[in-house]
């Protein structure tokens, strides 16, 4: 059975419908379950990142904070105003005491603060006072140039914060720092005396948000409100147009979350305001944040073919169910195809094959009724046509005897006609009789003595008959009146034309399953033509001449079988041998009653 | 009952779908299997270079991005040229799925790169070439470019009648010959530039001190100095420092360091030409990451170089290039 015919039983049907009904429903649970899975994880991930991004958020403005009150102290701070406001010291003393006043207000600052770098004033003057003592300025540098001054005078008092960059300022040292810078401006608000400034070391900031990693790849930056980069982890890439942020739409919302649409590689943004203008952003990869996507996928999966296999299982289990009393009516069925009709099906439990099979077996019973029922009318069609046989040879021998009775009559052979009429008796008692189909050989043989004996009481000198068969055969059974026909043909048509007296001789040869009967005349014999034509049938049969003979022959094929029969042989002029074959299984129980 | 045809396309439907849903798994799980090994063999080690190791700060950015294991090994010192092929054969050895490569020398190393390409490991050239061309790709500054920009900051700085000596570190490294190739070839278009010859201090920054000394007490008037790279150039300001001659003497140099910030500070150095470290580290192992995968790559990448002034040098955008992010 090939694979495409397989795949039209209904077994196979069932499992494939099993199959794909599962691998649907699986496939819409896994996807409907993973995108929830998914969107669960991505809010929570969104939930932990806010958090995040708000504690970084709250350090980093605590240290800007604290950053800004140190301003505030020094803006109010009498030594500051004092030493930037004085245009002229009376001494050098003077004005290095009203400096080394205000470098220890500033140290004071410093101490126990290593995430300042340094706490400086510059004064318009051309004053420089920092809170470390052991810097000495860079001679090279232009202070004015700077960004932070340069802002903060614009700024005029307000404070202002600068993203992280080198500083300059001192000797041998290029810290990175981010910078708090304000203008001094005197108490009466009339007279600005210079720049204060503060660097906060920026590997605080930077231990503090360099380590934070979302996810594998994911991690926070920076950007001011200005949109430039304050701190990221991958500035140099940023700035190598190797990676870009979506700065824009950052600093278009204040506090939220968005994803940029970038496909597999897609970012999720939650942004943080901090009160100062910089904004604190997390950036987290959306297909990172399901981290165990695959386990989630390869979960499924397995679940999948697990429940495919347990289907695939169950189905061929059920359709074996369904499919054993199927395929037991069909092998029955195939036995009836072969002609046993002597069968009957077991009648399942399940209703619908069970009717089949009842119908079944009342079909199968209805058919072996009708076959024995055809085989009863070909019986009698047989018999009743044997009998027409025969009714059709009894007249036209009765004729012929008749015939010659009216002529011995006339001829006042008294005592022949009482002869032959007796003879004729005991031939019709014979024949008539008992109305059996079949008779011994020996009473066939009584039969045609009679008949010859009429024929040569007609013929007289013209005939003569020997008959000389064995004992041993006489005693099977055979049609009646197979002799008669041949001997009559033997008389009319081979010794009755001749010159001179005939003869006819009739013996009997056996074989182990046959007899032959052998009627030979010395006759005038046939030609070739007509042998081949005597013993076939035709339609518009000729009165006389062959009938007889032919309706031994289909007799003795009808009873028999068609190896069995007449044949022929005849030699023009000389004359010709009938062979009678017949098979010798049967045999006469009523020996001895003959 | 349905038609026979519409079993048959649904039995083929259902095939599909098991089979779609298995070769996606496979896939999926065999991409995402195991990270890339990549070995990286750089000039040299020596922490006091500042170039090696902001490169390998790119590495190390690109393998957390690109989920690789790299390991990163060079020989002690640039000129040791045994040692790095060494290296190159020990890391061979190790089979890992590709190798970076900053050569020491442009010839010497030419036979066991060939040695990388026949052992099927991919080899990515970065900063510095060989003369050959079994690498899958070069991850470099465009050296002669350098050497142009660097001639034409010096154009820029000589006036009148001057000569320009350029002090190279080792002979025959390939982004030193592509740096002096640019460099005479912008310098010798100019009637009133004399060139001289090079100058070769053998991998040592008090080579090159010394060596600029003896040229500065030659002759110091109208006189340009080009170092190729960082040592030289420190060298040669040092003496000029000492020598206090920044007004006559015009440095040029190449890269970046601590060193040349503070001459570049004092107007000693006139300009420098830096390249991106970060970036060339990076690039190395993305490229390497893209060849083992089978990705089309570029034969050649230029990370391009920036010319730094006293003016540019505390811009926003040159501060990460030139400063120790965090540090002092």
């Amino acid at each position: 059975m090939g694979i495409f015919s397989r795949l039209r039983s209904i077994q196979t049907n069932m499992v494939l419908a099993f199959v794909i009904l599962i691998l649907i429903t699986i496939l819409i649970m896994s996807i409907t379950s993973y995108y929830l899975t998914k969107e669960a994880v991505k809010s929570k991930a969104q939930a932990y990142t806010t958090e995040l991004v708000k504690q970084v958020n709250n350090n980093i403005k605590s240290y800007v904070n604290g950053m800004k009150s140190m301003s505030d102290l020094v803006v109010g701070n009498h030594a500051v105003q004092q030493y930037l406001s004085t245009t002229h010291f009376n001494s050098l003393l003077e004005e290095k005491k009203a400096k080394e006043a205000v470098a220890d207000m500033l140290g004071s600052m410093l101490v126990s603060r290593t995430d300042i770098s340094s706490v400086n004033v510059i004064g318009y003057g051309g004053q420089f006072v920092s809170g470390r003592k052991d810097l000495e300025l860079n001679p090279y540098i232009d202070l004015t140039s700077l960004n932070w001054y340069k802002h903060a005078k614009e700024a005029g008092g307000d404070s202002v914060i600068s993203p992280s960059h080198v500083q300059p300022v001192f000797k041998d040292r290029y810290p990175w720092v981010v910078s708090l810078s304000r203008e001094l401006i005197s108490r009466d608000g009339q007279t600005k005396l210079g720049v204060f400034l503060v660097d906060l070391n920026f590997s605080v900031m930077n231990d503090m948000v360099k380590e934070i990693r979302l996810g594998q790849r994911g991690y926070l930056f920076i950007v001011d409100s200005s949109g430039k980069i304050v701190y990221h982890p991958q500035q140099q890439l940023i700035y190598s147009n190797l990676k870009s942020e979506m700065i824009d739409k950052v600093l278009e919302i204040k506090n939220g979350t968005f994803t940029s649409d970038e496909g597999s590689n897609s970012r999720m943004y939650t942004v943080r305001d901090s009160d100062f203008g910089w904004k604190i952003v997390g950036v987290s990869y959306v297909n990172e944040l399901v981290d165990n996507q695959n386990e989630v996928r390869l979960s499924f999966i397995i679940l999948g073919l697990i429940v495919i296999i347990l289907a695939f299982i169950i189905s061929i289990f059920l359709s074996r169910r369904v499919n054993r009393p199927i395929k037991r009516l069909q092998d029955h069925m195939k036995e009836v195809e072969k002609g046993n009709f002597d069968i009957h099906v077991e009648v399942p439990t399940t209703i619908e094959i069970g009717r089949l099979a009842r119908a079944f077996n009342m079909m199968v019973g209805k058919i072996k009724e009708l076959m024995s029922q055809v085989v009863q009318d070909q019986e009698q069609k047989r018999k009743s046509e044997i009998n027409a046989l025969q009714a059709q040879i009894n007249p036209h021998f009765l004729y012929n005897t008749l015939d010659s009775i009216v002529w011995m009559a006339e001829n006042d052979k008294s005592r022949e006609v009482v002869l032959m009429t007796s003879a004729l008796a005991k031939l019709f008692r014979a024949s008539i009789s008992k109305g059996e189909e079949l008779v011994s050989i020996r009473t066939e043989i009584e039969h045609i003595t009679n008949y010859l004996m009429i024929q040569k009481m007609r013929y007289k000198n013209k005939l003569d008959y020997e008959i000389e068969i064995h004992d041993s055969v006489r005693n099977y059974l055979t049609i009646k009146v197979i002799l008669q026909p041949i001997v009559e043909n033997a008389i009319y048509h081979g010794i009755k034309m001749k010159q001179g007296p005939g003869l006819i001789t009739i013996s009997a040869e056996e074989t182990d399953t046959d007899i032959y009967l052998i009627v030979e005349d010395n006759g005038k014999g046939m030609d070739e033509e007509k042998l081949r034509t005597l013993l076939l049938p035709s339609p518009d049969a000729e009165e006389g001449r062959g009938v007889g003979v032919r309706n031994v022959h289909e007799r003795l094929q009808l009873y028999f079988g068609a190896q069995y029969g007449l044949s022929y042989k005849s030699v023009p002029g000389e004359g010709t041998t009938v062979h009678i074959r017949m098979p010798k299984a049967l045999h006469s129980r009523t020996e001895e009653e003959q | 009952m349905m038609p026979w045809k519409t079993q048959r396309s649904i039995g083929a439907i259902a095939f599909l779908l098991v089979a779609i849903v298995g070769l996606v798994y496979w896939f999926t799980g065999l991409s995402e299997k195991k990270p890339l090994d990549v070995t990286v063999i750089i000039k040299s080690t020596d922490a006091s270079i500042e170039f090696w190791q902001v490169l390998v700060d790119g590495i190390h950015e690109a393998s957390q991005e690109f989920d690789t294991n790299v390991e990163v090994w060079g020989s002690k010192a640039e000129t040791d040229v045994d040692e790095q092929i060494a290296l190159v054969e020990k890391a061979i050895l190790n089979r890992p799925d590709a190798i970076v490569l900053a050569a020491n020398d442009y010839d010497r190393l030419v036979p066991i790169a060939e040695e990388v390409k026949k052992s099927g490991i991919k080899l990515i050239i970065v900063d510095s070439g060989i003369n050959s061309e079994v690498a899958q790709s070069i991850v470099a500054t465009d050296n002669v470019k350098a050497g142009q920009e660097a001639g034409q900051a010096m154009q820029q700085q000589l006036e009148g009648l001057s000569r320009v000596a350029i002090i190279s570190y080792v002979k025959n490294a390939a982004s030193h010959i592509d740096r002096e190739k640019g460099i005479r070839e912008v310098l010798a278009g100019n009637p009133n530039i004399e060139l001289l010859d090079t100058f070769y201090v053998e991998g040592s920054e008090q080579n090159a001190y010394l060596m600029a000394k003896q040229i500065l007490s030659d002759d110091s008037e109208k006189l340009g100095i080009i170092g190729l790279n960082e040592p030289t150039t420190v060298g040669a300001g040092k003496a000029i420092r000492e020598l206090d001659l920044k007004d006559k003497v015009k440095l040029i140099g190449f890269d970046s360091s601590f060193n040349e910030i503070k001459l570049l500070d004092e107007g000693i150095i006139k300009a420098t030409v830096i390249q991106r470290p970060f970036q060339m580290g990076y690039l190395s192992i993305k490229i390497a990451v893209d060849a083992v995968r089978g990705n089309k790559i570029p034969e050649r990448v230029d990370t391009g170089s920036l010319l730094i002034t006293k003016q540019n040098m505390y811009e926003e955008e040159n501060q990460k290039l030139l400063f120790p992010f965090v540090g002092n």
